[in-house]
């Protein structure tokens, strides 16, 4: 019964390397001291309780035992002695609690937290005597992979975006050696064994037949490892990273399903891009209009800015017009057009601010009047086609700088200033408002901070930051897309005291004609901030270099191109979306196609992306078929070589004894070469032509068969029949047969063995001659018997010093 | 009698005229065994190689008729033995007897003092009679009472025999199976050769018109020409290989003797010059590896039992036997040699 206690051991040593993922959620390495501990102990009974040939209930119960007495020892409640008691019990239960607070709290690497502690010891300690269990008693080692997949995916559920690989080799490892130590086992059952040479097998040395099978693992384990590097599933994936560039805009999971946009401004997360499809088709009679917007996110949370139903009016009854005294600024009026495709089907209408009415809209849509958004509960934007008119609000910094703070009784004030404590964000927003004064000039100095000079990237996925919020690790990683600078703009805004809020919209898509096409990609998420006497203000805080559209106006202008002069502008009273005084913003009238590479940053990355990955593909597929040309080359180059006039070389004289004195001159010597040559090409063209080569036939004999078999006419059988008997003289005769035509008939041969041969025996001899690849694979053979050979008279001359072959036979 | 050496065969002959020669007496020959031309051809290639011929075949399919034929095409010395199982070793050697004139023993010469000495059914003699013939088979020369004679050149035993299975027979002891060239067997006529022979032979035996094409001299000139043929390396590398196989073959409980390679070179070099060739080709010893070898060799009790005749062993030698290349292993041998067929043979301990 030693192969089982063996066994159980190799169980327990599988179980704690499988354990070995665990390491990257704790801090410490206490928990592995525990686990070892536990686990150790576990197999201890185990080996003792089938010492005493327990039966298999009494051996499951054994180790329960065990861990039950290893955890009240590892975590004592204080009032028991080793022996568990009701209030032991209390404890547990209080650990688990503590545990599952704990699991809210912490961030991965959690420090030693006893609860933490517990949980894990318990999980692990079970696993333990499942897998003892499974292996030892039920002998069905496969299963017992079960449990300990169980435990590496603990770290998978923790942590988001990429899992380390080290651990999970090291699991994969150690649930192998269970599966091998049981084969191993279940093999010594049959007696002795023997290798392949006829000797005995020792006990300590696995079969050298295991060799395929230790290498079928080590292939598994790195295929297991590398397949998710390269299937382009997840977007951290090597394919997904050479197809997918450039900017991406988009506000969050959820915007492809069901043609809705989730308004949830989240602090962190991930963008997963799917196809571009087109949404809207919009015409409007404003030069460069700014974002085309649908909602409002103003619930702030630790997570970010969720979104409230919005209630309100029919726009039956009409819609508030700004210039009435509820916004400040200069005003124009235009008109826009708007044919919303299938593809986008929600409750949220896109339409400019300061939409002034609307018309060709059925009965059921509403007004918000404080989140300026037109909704329907019943109706859905898909296919709709409206149109509508609006006001543009310019500003200018000298106009905003007269805003005035809002009195902390006004209810935008109440809903739009509250926000969860974080001590990064207070921080932050008091060093950069310090010495600011106006309303104006402080959100201008949040806005500024979000710039490529600070350190701010555009990334579809933030970096989590362990122990920290999420709007921390958004300022202190500084990557991120539009949701994370549009809530972290707004959060900080709320914080210094102004009204703010994240705005959910399209950016103003492809132009073409007079329409703008808007995509999915287009979607975009920004902040608006309330300004008395104005209204609300928008403000894009992301990176424009990375967001298709981008828009920047005069008072928030684009912080990463080179600044004109504050005062510049302010002079210029300018209205601020108008692109003509936009001389710092990406809309520049000259360049009105953001699409055009020259324009600044948001398509540069893309097309040279773009560009960059088809050369990469290009460059692939020209590789992969310069590949496949490689043996027909090959055969090309070998041909030429053949038919290549050999230089006359000196002539080996060598004195041959008897009547037979072989004629040698540089004439003849060149001759027998031409004529061998012209044999072995021959022969390869055979092969290529799938005629088979018999190595027992004379050249004569053969060249019959080819004129026979590849039914040859005239010209080409004459031409085989001369090639042979060229061969043979060139071989047996004195004198071989000289000034034959024999690259001609060569060609001859070849043109008749085409004619002979169906498409694809013609195809594959020339794209992928059988000769070349049977050399190629003949001395690869020779090759890897050779090496072989060597290995073997290494293994042998190694075998002699190893001490090992002195033991006795213990498995007699 | 002056008879010139063995070792003075004369000058070779240029190729017409040894064409000429050789044709002459193949057909004259074949005006009496009719559709028979390879063994026609076989039978000279052997006296062109100074070999002897064993024709083997069931009664009455012409075997005699080869042999006389052949014999009287030359005009030479031709004796022809009848044996049976009363013939005593003397018979054929010659025997020394006392001549009351001079008071002395006087030899006179058997039936091999001859040219050509044609052996009729020679396995129906005994063993001693039948080894009476072996000195001078391979020797050429008799030794009788001490005293030592030479045979004449060309020396050619054409022996006939019937298959061993035959009533009344003493199979012929290997030893002097290795001394004859090569077997052939006549084998039946095809319908057309045996109208043509109903037609031709039914009034009077053509054998008796048949007159001399050629005499011994020109004949030696022509064994000259035919050893004058070029074998080349490869060649003789193969006629080595095939001959090894034998030995080698886990069919066979005795392979061909080293003479046995000689020999077919020899003939391969007949053959050749019969075809016009001066160098020889491995296709001519894969023609000659039946008649040369199988007769030679003895198969297992096993193959006996499995009915395998030498002849198909050894054919299937031939057919499995790669050719020599005088450039190293052709690329496209894969059922010999290499080193992957051996690596585990030198494994055991």
């Amino acid at each position: 019964m030693s192969g089982r206690r063996r066994l159980g051991l190799v169980a327990a040593g599988a179980t704690i390397l499988a354990a070995a993922p665990i390491s990257s959620i704790f801090d410490s390495y206490t928990w592995l001291m525990q686990c070892l501990l536990t686990v150790g102990l576990i197999a201890g009974a185990a080996v003792g309780a089938r010492t005493l040939r327990f039966p298999a209930w009494a051996q499951a119960l054994s180790m329960i035992v065990v861990l039950l007495l290893t955890l009240t020892w590892l975590f004592p409640s204080g009032e028991e002695f080793l022996i568990p008691t009701p209030s032991t019990f209390g404890h547990f239960a209080d650990l688990f609690t503590q545990a599952g607070q704990d699991t809210r709290s912490y961030g991965v690497p959690v420090p030693d937290r006893d609860g933490l502690l517990f949980v894990t010891v318990l999980g692990i300690g079970s696993v333990a005597i499942a897998v003892d269990l499974l292996t030892v008693v039920a002998r069905k080692p496969a299963l017992a992979g079960l449990p300990m997949l169980a435990i590496y995916s603990v770290p998978v559920a923790v942590y988001v975006d990429s899992v380390p690989v080290l651990p999970f080799i090291i699991g994969a490892f150690g649930f192998l050696w269970l599966l091998v130590s049981d084969n191993i086992d279940r093999v010594r059952r049959f007696g002795r064994r023997f290798t392949g040479d006829g000797r005995d097998v020792d006990v300590w040395e696995p079969s050298p037949l295991a060799a395929a099978g230790r290498r079928l693992g080590v292939v598994g384990v790195v295929a297991a490892v590398l397949l998710p590097l390269l299937v382009p599933t997840i977007s951290g994936g090597l394919l997904s990273r050479l197809t997918q560039t450039g900017s991406g805009v988009g506000v969050g999971p959820g915007n492809g399903t069901g043609g809705r946009i989730n308004l949830f401004a989240s602090l962190s997360g991930q963008l997963s891009r799917t196809d571009e499809v087109d949404l809207v088709r919009l015409k409007t009679d404003e030069a460069t209009p700014y974002y085309l917007r649908f909602g409002v996110a103003d619930q702030l949370t630790a997570n970010g800015f969720g979104s409230t139903t919005p209630t309100g009016e029919n726009i039956a009854q009409g819609l508030p017009d700004p210039r009435t005294g509820t916004a400040g600024g200069t005003f124009t009026e235009h008109r826009a057009q708007i044919e919303i495709t299938d593809k986008l089907a929600q409750g949220m209408l896109p339409v400019y601010q300061n939409t002034v009415g609307v018309d060709g809209l059925q009965n059921g849509w509403f007004f918000d009047d404080n989140q300026q958004v037109v909704y329907s509960n019943r109706r859905s934007t898909r296919e709709l086609n409206y149109t509508f008119d609006y006001v543009r609000a310019r500003y200018t910094p000298a106009l905003l700088r007269q805003a005035e703070q809002l009195s902390p009784d006004d209810p935008i004030f109440k809903r739009n200033t509250a926000h969860p404590d974080d001590p990064t964000v207070t921080a932050e927003v008091k060093r950069l408002t310090a010495g600011k004064t106006t309303q104006y000039d402080k959100i201008r100095a949040l806005y500024e901070f979000f710039s490529t000079k600070n350190g701010f990237t555009y990334r579809l996925s933030t970096q989590p930051i362990a122990n920290s919020s999420e709007i921390a690790a958004f300022l202190q990683t500084k990557v991120g897309y539009c949701q994370q600078y549009a809530a972290a703009l707004a959060w900080m805004a709320r914080e210094a005291g102004i009204p703010a809020r994240v705005a959910f919209g399209f950016t103003r898509g492809e132009k073409d004609g007079d329409t703008y096409v808007i995509s999915n990609r287009n979607a975009h998420a920004w902040t608006e901030v309330y300004l008395k006497g104005f209204g609300w203000v928008p403000f894009d805080a992301t990176p424009a270099a990375n967001v298709a559209g981008a828009a920047r106006s005069d008072y928030a202008p684009d912080v990463d191109l080179p600044e004109p002069s504050t005062t510049a502008s302010e002079t210029a009273a300018v209205p601020g979306a108008d692109p003509s005084a936009a001389a710092g913003g990406v809309d520049r009238p000259d360049r009105p196609d953001f699409r055009d590479p020259s324009t600044a940053g948001s398509s540069g990355p893309e097309t040279a992306g773009m560009s960059g990955t088809s050369l990469t593909i290009i460059g692939l597929a020209a590789l992969l078929l310069a590949l496949l040309l490689v043996p027909a080359l090959r055969r090309v180059l070998v041909r030429r070589h053949r038919h290549a006039v050999t230089a006359p070389k000196q002539p080996k004289v060598r004195s041959l004894e008897g009547p037979g004195d072989i004629v040698v001159t540089a004439e003849v010597v060149k001759a027998r070469a031409d004529a061998h040559a012209a044999w072995d090409e021959l022969m390869d063209t055979m092969v290529d032509f799938r005629i088979p080569i018999d190595p027992s036939e004379t050249p004569r004999v053969t060249a019959r068969r080819l004129v026979d078999d590849a039914m040859l006419l005239e010209e080409p059988a004459t031409a085989a029949t001369l090639l042979g008997t060229a061969e043979e003289r060139a071989r047996y005769a004195r004198k071989p047969l000289e000034g034959g035509e024999l690259t001609v008939a060569l060609s001859r041969v070849r043109k008749g063995l085409a004619r002979s041969a169906n498409r694809r025996t013609r195809i594959g001899a020339v794209l992928m001659p059988p000769s070349v690849l049977m050399r190629w694979r003949l001395g690869l053979a020779d090759a890897s018997a050779r090496l072989v050979g060597v290995g073997g008279r290494v293994r042998e001359v190694l075998a002699k010093a190893s001490p090992r072959r002195l033991l006795p036979h213990r498995s007699r | 009698m002056t008879t010139p050496t063995w070792d003075e065969p004369g000058g070779p002959l240029p190729s017409e005229e040894f064409r000429a020669a050789t044709h002459a007496i193949m057909a004259n020959i074949e005006q009496v065994i009719e559709g028979k031309g390879a063994t026609v051809r076989l039978a000279l290639a052997v006296l062109l190689a100074e070999g002897h011929l064993l024709i083997e075949d069931v009664p009455g399919v012409g075997k005699t008729k080869l042999a006389k034929a052949l014999a009287r095409s030359i005009d030479c010395s031709v004796r022809r033995i009848q044996f049976t199982p009363d013939l005593l070793p003397s018979d054929v050697t010659g025997v020394s007897v006392y001549n009351q004139e001079t008071r002395d023993f006087e030899f006179k010469p058997g039936a091999v003092f001859a040219n050509l000495v044609v052996g009729d059914e020679i396995n129906r003699a005994s063993p001693k009679t039948q080894s009476a013939l072996l000195e001078c088979m391979e020797e050429r020369q008799v030794t009788v009472d001490g005293t030592t004679y030479e045979l004449q050149a060309p020396f050619m035993v054409i022996a006939t025999q019937n298959p061993i299975e035959m009533e009344g027979t003493y199979p012929l002891p290997e030893a002097q199976r290795d001394r004859f060239t090569a077997r052939i067997a006549m084998g039946y006529p095809d319908p057309r050769a045996e109208l043509a022979m109903l037609d031709g032979h039914d009034a009077h035996d053509p054998l008796n018109d048949l007159r001399s094409v050629t005499d011994a001299a020109t004949v030696r000139r022509l064994i000259a020409t035919a050893r004058d043929v070029h074998a080349a390396e490869a060649v003789q590398q193969y006629a080595i290989a095939l001959v090894t196989a034998t030995r080698e073959a886990p069919e066979l409980r005795l392979g061909a003797s080293p003479r046995s390679t000689l020999q077919l070179i020899r003939t391969a070099k007949a053959v050749a010059a019969l075809e016009g060739r001066d160098y020889v080709l491995p296709d001519d010893l894969q023609a000659l590896a039946v008649p040369v070898l199988a007769h030679r060799i003895i198969p297992t009790a096993d193959a006996q039992l499995n009915r395998r005749t030498t002849d198909a062993i050894v054919s299937e030698i031939v057919h499995r036997l790669p050719l020599p290349h005088d450039r190293g292993r052709s690329p496209y041998d894969t059922r010999n040699g290499g080193p992957a067929t051996n690596q585990y043979e030198s494994r055991g301990r």
